[in-house]
């Protein structure tokens, strides 16, 4: 392996794993080399129109944490944001070289990669990877684990939704609550 | 180098750790350890000093043999690269029984200057860094 040389990569260029995304989404794909603060100022300019709903952070490899920190930014700056994540292996194609020949070797590598979607509309709740709004760092309170806490902070209603709740679920529990203790005294 | 801000200080719980030699310099720049942390029996912390497999094996052991139905593991700055591959891998060799949900926070750290010449004074300052929550559980449990 020594004579080898690493001639190019390619990232295989998957869909997103969101489905249901209107076409023209903002997609910042977040690389090992980009400056926070250029994906950053690109990033808060979109999100500032009103016209913009979403946002998408994706980043692979040695970019996963930076993506993170990104979002993490992103969500203190303009806050009431939806967000849903997904963790996923994305393949890297590798070419390699001999050293004076001419034959290549493809290799196929799997890095982790994270994809995240910021929402100013409500999402899923039940989606794995959801996370509402407003609890930033309710998740490192020792009492509880992070699925009670979620429970318990269903998000706000907002003027427009992005996914569309199922009916009146919500409203059938609130009436279960009203009634129990009626039952009681009788 | 250092700036006479006044110190943001977290609960004292968070400073732990702080007997290591110090070196001759006009500070000494200590990372606290981050501060408290939920740890039931079946969080897992993702640090970058452990062997990979070995983490990678307690995971399992958690979830084929110490009967819990799902486990968080946490990552925190660079190593959260290695707590989604742990999540990955755990997943990819389940044969499709295990699901993973991925959340995000920040968490703030904070570093203390120590004075190393007489009339400095010590000072502390806070700084964020990127965590990640990965909840890996069975797909029947829920």
């Amino acid at each position: 392996m020594e004579n080898f040389r690493k001639v190019k990569t390619c990232e295989e260029e998957g869909p997103l794993p969101f489905p249901g995304l209107p076409a023209g989404v903002v997609h910042m794909k977040v690389k090992e080399g980009s400056k926070i603060r250029n994906l950053m100022a690109f990033a808060t300019a979109r999100m500032e129109a009103r016209a913009t709903r979403q946002i998408v952070f994706s980043g692979c490899g040695r970019a996963v944490t930076k993506t993170v920190t990104c979002v993490e930014i992103m969500k203190r700056k303009l806050g009431g944001l939806h967000q849903l994540s997904k963790v996923q292996y994305r393949t890297l194609q590798e070419v390699w070289q001999k050293q004076g020949h001419a034959e290549q070797l493809t290799v196929d590598k799997y890095v982790p990669s994270i994809c995240i979607l910021l929402s100013k509309d409500s999402l899923d709740p039940g989606e794995p990877g959801y996370q509402p709004p407003e609890p930033r760092d309710r998740l490192w309170t020792l009492d509880g684990g992070l699925q009670d806490q979620r429970a318990s902070l269903l998000p706000p209603q907002t003027e427009k939704r992005f996914w569309e709740p199922p009916g009146q679920e919500r409203v059938n529990k609130k009436m279960k609550v009203q009634e129990s203790p009626v039952d009681y005294r009788a | 180098m250092a700036e006479n801000r006044p110190a943001t200080r977290l609960e004292p719980k968070g400073a732990m750790g702080l007997d290591v030699e110090m070196d001759r310099a006009e500070h000494t720049l200590r990372r606290r350890l981050p501060r408290k942390l939920p740890k039931r029996n079946n969080d897992v912390y993702i640090n970058m000093k452990t062997d990979f497999k070995a983490q990678l094996a307690r995971c399992r052991k958690l979830l084929e043999g110490g009967g819990f139905n799902e486990i968080c593991i946490h990552g925190l700055g660079l190593a959260i690269n290695r707590a989604i591959n742990v999540a990955l891998q755990l997943q990819a060799n389940s044969f499709g029984t295990l699901q993973i949900a991925a959340n995000t926070s920040t968490v703030e750290l904070v570093d203390d200057l120590e004075a190393e010449v007489d009339d400095e004074e010590p000072a502390s300052r806070t700084r964020n860094n990127s965590a990640i929550h990965i909840k890996v559980y069975h797909s029947f449990s829920k």
